[in-house]
């Protein structure tokens, strides 16, 4: 069993990343971080580079969560790449972040957080910001 | 010729309510399109050549020359923001940018880009005004044996100088010069390279030769090798710097502006060579030059101002002698000739009010880009998140739209595909483009005065050496031809010991590979990635 | 890479050489056609320049096909928005010329408006969104306002073609 996690650098996605770490330690279970662009644009602020995922990577480590990170671009967009994975690994848990609603946020993410929670096939864990 | 008067007339036509607003369309398109991925201000006037037809020709060279250095200044923003630099000359500029900006000072980082622009410019424009009409005058005197020698110094120049490969250069060169040939001789009214096709008579449009070549090739060679791996693109507020900063920056500029504007001034010049000197000479200079490679702000002010300098530089031989250096000065100089304008030492007293209204409008279109992009900063940022599709397709369907448009022939088209390809087979395989251009604009032209002198000399080719310049001009086109021989021998005798990869060091290594004939990119050597590529 | 893609590589430049021959042999043989008699005021003639162009190309080709069986490269072209890590995407390419192609086909007969939306429409699915229904609507109002502005402010009446007497 595992617990995927949707992970953008971002206020939300540190504290889903928290939250899933913190989930993970408890049910002593996988975890896979889903880091993912659609790549469709020069720059995509949302996919992290090197020394962020450097950093996940270092912190998971030291808490000893057998662990996973994926950052795929293949033209998909997040809830597509966090669905699937979920699905291939047979996820016991999701885990987003949500953002507080900006006007133009709304469009982007509120789409994404919703389209996991409609369609995922198993409990999903929404978190918000500190 | 009173230049101060000629210039003040000059303000007087780029002030008009119409022609300043052409004047801040082309500062906003062209910084637009110097940070869009994939639009250079070289394509972007390409595309709007036959949109200006309607308008009158001061007002398109206005808003062309607003787009030339807004284009410029685009480039740097990105080369900051993003270490992705897209022309050569930004390469330097985005070795120190970047890491300022990853120190958290980009803001500073931009603002001495903006501000050393703007200075390296204004000095720029203005030798630009002093010098061109002392170089018209100096070119009048001259005969077609002379024109003949500078021509071809300037088509052997950019081709054997710039450019990694010789042979390349030399090759699209030919295949330019092909082009340019086709259509009926204006001598004889023989019909070259027609293929008995009527509609190749007129020649091929210029217009749709260079859309094919800068847009159709380059849409279709980006969306062939799209970037897989997003960049971030490091946020920013306004630009602004400090006391310290301008203490920093203000001799680095100057030093950039003499590094290159007479670098752009050169027949193959260009802006590349002064702003690897200016990034050089700042280090050597430097208090700090332990902070060079992390972030100093004296290795972005002097390459940016050098930069700048070098794009006013290369006007002069564009306006004075009809000369263009650049592919932005190839376009615009083929844009003349669309115009019915004829381009050469004669343009500042058949078109002096043209001519003077341009000059006054880079000015005025220098200040435009201070006053407007300093605040704009984070909005330009934004832009590089617009989906690829829509940028590409655009593309595409502007150019179309531009090359039919011209004639309103579907033949016109298949042309444009048929160089498209060609355009992005030269891409693939490393043929530059510039030279084809060039071949394309001056070929009928070298042609011409090459006709014209033998025809003086009722056929001795003596002629071509009666005058003492071109017979000066021939030992330069000579040594340039002879250079990297020697170049040879003397690496021979001293092998270069470059352990660490410097900008200067790149330089050297490239001119060292150009001579071998084969090929490595020094972008490779200074673009410190950081993004690996991931699945 | 494999040694055997980086041959293929080195083979498919020697088409570049190819192509520069031919080109300087039909410049070269286009010229050899034309029949000039001597005019004192035209001792050069139309076919000089063109045998020194064919020249030219011949002598590229000659050398560059000499320098790409030495182990010669291109430096295929960097820029911004562009990875040269992978090979050339042809299913990116391949319908983008496809949807340059249908619109010189269509062009005239059926008009700029319809052939324009169905270049953007099918440059922008070849480039990859799916984004269908935005995009058509952004394809039409795009080649619409092309058109009516082509015509309002610069005086060029693009092809109507089917749509002739609606617009």
């Amino acid at each position: 069993m595992t617990i995927v996690v949707g992970y953008v650098p971002t206020p939300e996605g540190e504290a889903a990343l928290t939250q899933a770490i913190a989930e993970a330690r408890k049910n002593n279970t996988k975890l896979l971080v889903i880091n993912s662009s659609k790549g469709d644009a020069l720059v995509d602020n949302r996919y992290a580079q090197e020394p962020e995922i450097q950093s996940i990577e270092d912190r998971l480590a030291t808490q000893g969560i057998d662990h996973v990170i994926k950052q795929p671009v293949r033209g998909h967009d997040a809830a597509a790449e966090v669905l699937d994975a979920a699905e291939e690994h047979n996820a016991e848990l999701i885990v987003i972040g949500l953002r507080r609603r900006t006007p133009v946020g709304k469009l982007i993410m509120g789409s994404v957080s919703q389209r996991i929670l409609l369609e995922a096939n198993c409990p999903v864990l929404a978190v918000k910001a500190g | 010729m009173d230049v101060w008067s000629s210039l003040m007339d000059g303000f007087a036509t780029a002030l008009t309510p119409m022609n300043f607003l052409y004047a801040v369309i082309g500062v906003l398109l062209g910084t637009a399109v110097g940070v869009l991925p994939g639009l250079g201000p070289a394509m972007t006037v390409a595309l709007l050549l036959p949109v200006t037809y309607a308008l009158e020709p001061t007002s398109a060279f206005i808003m062309f020359a607003g787009i030339y250095y807004g284009g410029m200044y685009g480039g740097s923003t990105t080369s900051i923001l993003l270490n992705t630099p897209g022309e050569s000359s930004s390469v330097v500029t985005a070795i120190e940018g970047n890491r300022m900006a990853k120190a958290g000072r980009a803001a500073q980082a931009l603002a001495t880009a903006a501000i050393g622009s703007f200075v390296a410019g204004t000095i720029g424009t203005a030798l630009l005004a002093v010098f061109a009409p002392i170089v018209v005058q100096f070119a009048v005197s001259l005969g077609a044996p002379s024109y003949f020698a500078i021509m071809v110094l300037a088509l052997l120049a950019v081709t054997a100088v710039l450019g990694s490969s010789r042979l390349r250069g030399f090759a699209s060169l030919g295949l330019g010069l092909a082009i340019g040939l086709v259509g009926i001789d204006s001598v004889t009214g023989q019909r070259r390279l027609t293929f008995g096709q009527p509609l190749l008579a007129d020649g091929l449009d210029i217009v749709v030769v260079a859309v094919a070549i800068f847009a159709v090739g380059e849409a279709l060679w980006v969306a062939a090798h799209l970037r897989r791996t997003p960049l971030h693109v490091i946020p920013v507020g306004r630009p602004w710097m400090g006391r310290k900063d301008w203490g920093r920056s203000w001799k680095p500029w100057l030093r950039g502006t003499a590094f290159g504007f007479p670098f752009g001034a050169l027949p193959a010049g260009g802006a590349e060579i002064p702003t690897f000197l200016s990034y050089v000479t700042e280090k050597r200079l430097s208090k700090h030059p332990e902070e060079f490679g992390k972030g100093a702000i004296e290795g972005v002010a002097g390459p940016e101002a050098a930069n700048n300098a070098a794009a006013a530089g290369t006007l002069t031989p564009m306006l004075a002698l009809g000369l263009p250096t650049n592919a932005t000065a190839a376009v615009m100089l083929a844009a003349f000739t669309t115009y019915g304008i004829q381009p050469g030492p004669q343009l500042f007293s058949s078109q002096g009010p043209l001519v003077w209204a341009l000059i006054a409008s880079l000015f005025i279109g220098n200040l435009l880009l201070l006053l407007i992009n300093l605040p704009l900063a984070p909005l330009w940022a934004k832009l590089l998140q617009l989906p690829r599709p829509y940028l590409y397709a655009g593309i595409l369907f502007f150019a179309t739209l531009g090359a039919y448009s011209v004639n309103l022939q579907a033949f016109d088209l298949v042309i444009l595909l048929v160089l498209g390809a060609l355009g992005f087979m030269m891409r693939r395989f490393g043929l530059p483009v510039l030279p084809l251009i060039l071949g394309v604009i001056l070929g009928p032209r070298i042609e011409g005065q090459l006709r014209k002198t033998l025809q003086l000399s009722a056929g001795d080719p003596v002629g071509l050496f009666s005058e003492p310049i071109a017979v000066v001009i021939y030992i330069i086109v000579a040594l340039i031809l002879v250079w990297p021989l020697l170049f040879k021998l003397i690496r021979r005798n001293r092998p270069a010991a470059a352990a660490v990869p410097t900008p200067a060091d790149a330089t050297e290594a490239r001119a060292r590979r150009a001579d071998a004939g084969d090929h490595g990119s020094h972008e490779v050597h200074v673009h410190h990635s950081d993004n690996k590529e991931r699945s | 890479m494999s040694s055997l893609a980086t041959g293929l590589k080195g083979r498919a430049e020697l088409g570049v050489a190819l192509l520069l021959g031919a080109a300087g042999v039909l410049v070269f043989l286009d010229a050899n056609r034309l029949s000039v008699p001597y005019s004192q005021s035209d001792p050069v003639g139309p076919k000089a320049v063109p045998y020194i162009v064919a020249g030219l190309l011949i002598v590229c080709a000659v050398l560059l096909a000499i320098n790409v069986l030495r182990g010669g490269k291109g430096e295929a072209e960097g820029g911004e928005d562009i990875e040269l890590g992978h090979p050339a995407d042809w299913k990116t390419v391949l319908p983008l010329a496809g949807a340059f192609i249908l619109n010189i086909l269509l062009i005239d007969w059926a008009g700029w408006v319809i052939s324009g939306t169905l270049l953007f429409w099918g440059s922008v699915l070849a480039l990859g969104s799916r984004h269908y229904i935005r995009d058509g609507i952004i394809s039409v109002v795009l080649a619409l306002l092309t058109f009516y502005g082509f015509y309002l402010g610069l005086g060029i009446a693009l092809p109507a073609g089917l749509l002739e007497g609606i617009l």
